[in-house]
């Protein structure tokens, strides 16, 4: 049975993403005073990706073929790792753990970059300099915020640290937890690579760049992968800064969907408020704010208080 | 046991007798040393509890023993093991130095070496030890001197020179343990009554002696420059192993002192250094036989973070944290001494075919080179510890005990521990950004010099195999992370007395291999359901915005790391020259890193050394009567010393 919802938490997420990710392009498109797709659009953009023909570079080698199905495993392994259906008696309990999903992205990473080595496409490689540097700069953050749950939770087990916090054992009284919440939505918003740090689906030598040669099926599959990441990277910060739930597991999916929608959706607020950051300059300068917010939760849990 | 010694000495002995046919010296030299290191990985596995010793016959100075307990036979595995994959790779490899070099010599050297390292781990009293340490050092740097060329003196000075920095602090420190100890034999030395400042004196004074030897941080330089200069499979044995005696013989001396928790925060704040600016260098170096060797340092960090939770459960009396800290530290020594020595045999590979170590010149070699790549594939994401390699199970145990040591109350060990974390986790994004550069640079693409590409060719079957063979170790230990904790957890439960362990709550590897192969099904069946096109791919030039394509247009290894550069240029230090004469000729784009702490500590030193050296040159001026003088002042101030003192 737990294999059954596990794989409907999953099932559900694929069909669910770009629902979400058309209405968020609806909501963008007024906000920037267009009437914008449909909100199936996305839907369709991936029927439709699925029944092109494909071309690929010269340069090409195994990594091309094997990229969108390891980067879709290690997406939906990312996801499913998340305790949504699930709790810390089950057999996947095991499995869920922080450094697994840290661990997973970093896997995506890889497959991410090489596949841009390998189109040797020009784009396609500041896109996979620029993915390896963002990676620098968040992984770093995200540690610094994760320390403190896992410290003060005392397990790096996911399913164990949502019901200390569901019990109330640990939670928002304690302010480095508290803190290090707040760093942490912002990390995982530059992880699901929007404006201002990334731009998902212009200019050719950000994210979408490495992508420049991908076409056809693999695109499609490629752009399911990356909305679960996003997917995976809001539940991360759900999942262990506001592990809302209910005993049965179809009506916790529901919710957790719903709250991962809602972030996903209104996202685009900040998304439409500024220009994309270089990667100098800009970059450096605000990602030195959640490292510090970051720090000052480390401090607190180091003296602790 | 004594057996394995004395094959491996004979085969040093005869194929050096052979030096006047090298080729055959050589096959002999190396199918021996594998079949004995085969028959002794065989041999240290099976009696991995058991204590074995044995005395050597005959009038030495002393009378040497040697003893094995738990921990020397798993490093003795390690060590054969290790050496079984190398030397069936040497078997070809080392023809291509056939023309530099006489390879008897080198087969022989080669055993010697392995048998140096073997008989150090074996060791049991100070004088043998100090003497076999030695050898090692020096056989290490005679096969480093194999590749002679350009600034190979320079290189391996380097490498002796911080040798015996370290093998001085050691003497030290083994002189005065055995004085307060009363006795030469290292069974004496556990029980030691010693105050404070000394027990702290004698732990860094080990520190330095062994840490230098394993490339721990400020002692780091040397790794770049013996490993780039020697033969890969050299440099395999030297990373793999080497290294990893020095660790061991750590672990036992600093068993001996009684433990206090400020071992473990020395031990820390070294291992958290040695895994940032280690990685650091990886990712921004241009060779790619630099990087691997850069790393190293990165990989000595995490074994020395293991360590440092080990060491600081002891002293806190946290026998958990000490046995966890130990098991991780002695998981991430077997799966670096497996994926290192693959990862330099690989590079060995690359530059057998190329004949450079430039990654801006290479690039499109997985067409040529298809298993290599592979292989290398499947070792950087191990280096990189992605799941779910051997890289992620031992990185996993060692977050596990960071975890364990950071919820101690103590404001300073949470400090350190929750540092630690830190440069792990940073240092794998490094090691992520440094090792998809190397596999990228040097494999996918397109070449970007056609010179060193037309004459590249797959390496023969005998030198694929022992790097299949470490393949699978690679990612054996990974899956089956629960029996080697069950095998490394008895040998650390061997000498650390009274405490229980289980991993109740550990991850179940096999359940992260099944979900990610569940996953990957998915889109397979997606796609057949929503009957997905599945003509044939045209294959077209690389999109280059409607420019003609140029192979040189691809990102570089140099430009791939252009962002990090600038953004940690506090630290990393590097100057570029751009040389452009003329519209219609190229750009010639020059960059040198600098490893800062070579320019800020070492070239000093060296400067102030050289200062002495040529002031003192004035003695030394070849006249017989001056040093006649220079005796007969001597022989004066001894007379007057014995006249006062004596």
């Amino acid at each position: 049975m737990s294999y059954f919802y596990l794989f409907l938490q999953l099932i559900s997420a694929i069909l669910v993403a770009p629902l979400f990710d058309g209405i968020a392009r609806k909501l963008r498109a007024k906000y920037q005073s267009r009437i914008g797709p449909s909100i199936f659009q996305t839907y369709r953009d991936l029927y439709k990706l699925l029944k092109r023909g494909r071309t690929k570079s010269h340069s090409t080698s195994f990594i091309y073929q094997i990229a969108p199905y390891l980067m879709f495993a290690t997406t939906a392994a990312m996801f499913c790792a998340l305790p949504i259906t699930y709790e810390s008696y089950s057999i996947f309990a095991r499995f869920s753990d922080i450094f697994v999903i840290i661990y997973l992205g970093a896997l995506f990473r890889f497959t991410f970059i090489i596949s841009g080595f390998d189109t040797a496409n020009p784009f396609a490689g500041v896109g996979s300099s620029r993915e390896a540097t963002i990676g620098f700069y968040s992984e770093a953050v995200a540690i610094c915020c994760l320390i403190v749950v896992m410290l003060g939770a005392g397990s790096s087990n996911i399913p164990l640290i949502a019901a200390i916090i569901r019990d109330g054992n640990y939670g928002y009284f304690v302010p480095s937890y508290a803190i290090a919440s707040t760093a942490f939505l912002w990390v995982m918003y530059v992880e699901t690579g929007r404006k201002p740090y990334d731009l998902a689906e212009a200019e050719q030598e950000l994210q979408e760049g490495v992508l420049g040669e991908y076409c056809g099926k693999d695109l499609a599959i490629i752009d399911v992968a990356l909305m679960l990441k996003q997917f995976s990277m809001l539940g991360f910060f759900l999942i262990l800064f506001e592990p809302w739930h209910f005993n049965n597991p179809i009506l916790s999916l529901l919710l957790f969907l719903a709250e991962i929608g809602f972030l996903y959706v209104f996202a685009i607020f900040i998304d439409n408020f500024g220009p994309r950051f270089t990667m100098g300059k800009w970059m450096k300068l605000t990602m030195l704010f959640p490292l510090s917010i970051a720090s000052i939760a480390l401090m607190l849990y180091i003296i602790g208080v | 046991m004594q057996s394995i010694y004395i094959l491996f000495l004979l085969t040093s002995l005869l194929s050096l007798l052979l030096y006047k046919k090298p080729l055959f010296a050589q096959k002999i030299g190396f199918g021996l040393a594998c079949l004995i290191s085969l028959y002794a990985a065989v041999f240290f596995f099976s009696n991995l509890h058991e204590t074995l010793m044995w005395k050597l016959p005959g009038n030495f100075i002393t009378a040497p023993t040697f003893r094995l307990d738990s921990l020397g036979m798993f490093f003795s595995f390690l060590i054969s093991l290790i050496a079984f994959a190398v030397s069936l790779y040497s078997f070809e490899y080392v023809k291509f130095y056939e023309k530099k070099a006489n390879l008897a010599v080198f087969a022989s050297l080669f055993n010697a070496f392995i048998l140096s390292m073997l008989l150090v781990v074996a060791s049991d009293g100070v004088f043998s030890f100090m003497l076999l340490w030695e050898i090692m050092t020096l056989l290490s740097a005679l096969l480093i001197l194999f590749n002679d060329g350009k600034g190979a003196a320079k290189n391996v000075m380097v490498y002796l020179g911080i040798a015996q920095i370290g093998a001085f602090c050691l003497m030290v420190a083994l002189l005065i343990m055995a004085s307060f100890a009363g006795s030469f034999e290292f069974s004496a030395f556990s029980k030691l009554n010693i105050s404070f400042g000394m027990n702290l004196t004698l732990f860094v004074l080990l520190l330095i002696g062994f840490g230098s030897k394993a490339g721990m941080f400020p002692f780091h330089v040397w790794l770049p420059m013996a490993y780039c200069q020697s033969p890969s499979n050299a440099s395999a044995l030297m990373s793999g192993v080497m290294i990893k005696v020095a660790l061991f013989a750590f672990i036992k001396f600093a068993l001996f002192l009684p433990q206090t928790v400020q071992f473990g925060y020395i031990l820390l704040f070294f291992g958290t250094l040695s895994c940032v600016f280690g990685v650091l260098y990886a990712v921004v170096s241009n060779d790619y036989k630099a990087s691997i060797a850069y790393s190293s340092c990165e990989n000595v960090g995490i074994i020395f973070l293991g360590l440092g939770a080990a060491f600081y459960g002891l002293g806190a009396h946290i026998p958990s944290l000490a046995v966890l800290g130990f098991i991780a530290a002695l998981f991430h020594i077997v799966n670096h001494a497996v994926f290192k020595s693959l990862l330099f045999m690989l590079s060995g590979n690359i530059f057998t075919a190329t004949l450079t170590r430039d990654m801006d010149a290479l690039g499109g070699l997985h067409k040529k080179m298809p298993i290599t790549s592979v292989i290398f594939f499947v070792a950087a994401l191990s280096i990189c510890a992605l799941p779910p390699l051997n890289g992620f199970a031992s990185e996993w145990v060692t977050y596990k005990a960071m975890l364990l040591g950071g919820m101690e109350p103590s404001v300073m060990s949470r400090f350190l521990f929750v540092l630690a974390v830190i440069a792990l986790a940073v240092g794998g994004a490094l090691a992520v950004m440094a090792f998809s550069k190397v596999y990228g640079a040097v494999f996918l693409g397109l070449p970007r010099d056609e010179k060193s590409y037309e004459n590249a060719q797959e390496v023969s079957n005998i030198m694929l195999t022992p790097l299949w063979i470490l393949a699978t170790f690679c990612v054996g230990l990974g899956i089956f992370m629960g029996d080697v904790i069950d095998v490394l957890s008895k040998i650390v439960l061997s000498f650390i007395p009274a405490t229980s362990f289980n991993q109740n709550e550990f991850i179940s590897m096999p359940m992260v291999i099944l979900v990610m192969l569940l996953c990957a099904i998915v889109p397979f069946v997606l796609l057949y359901l929503l009957k997905s096109n599945n003509k044939t791919v045209r294959i077209t030039d690389p999109w280059a915005c409607g420019f003609i394509y140029n192979n040189n247009m691809q990102i570089g290894s140099n430009s791939f790391t252009g962002d990090i550069r600038r953004a940690l240029s506090f630290i990393l230090r590097y100057e570029s020259e751009i040389t452009i004469d003329g519209y219609f000729s190229k750009a010639v784009y020059k960059r040198k890193i600098h490893d800062f702490f070579w320019d800020k500590l070492y070239e000093p030193i060296i400067r102030l050394v050289m200062l002495i050296a040529d002031k003192i040159g004035i003695f030394q001026n070849g006249r017989t009567n001056f040093y006649a003088g220079y005796i007969l002042v001597y022989l004066c101030m001894v007379l007057i010393f014995a006249y006062y003192y004596l």
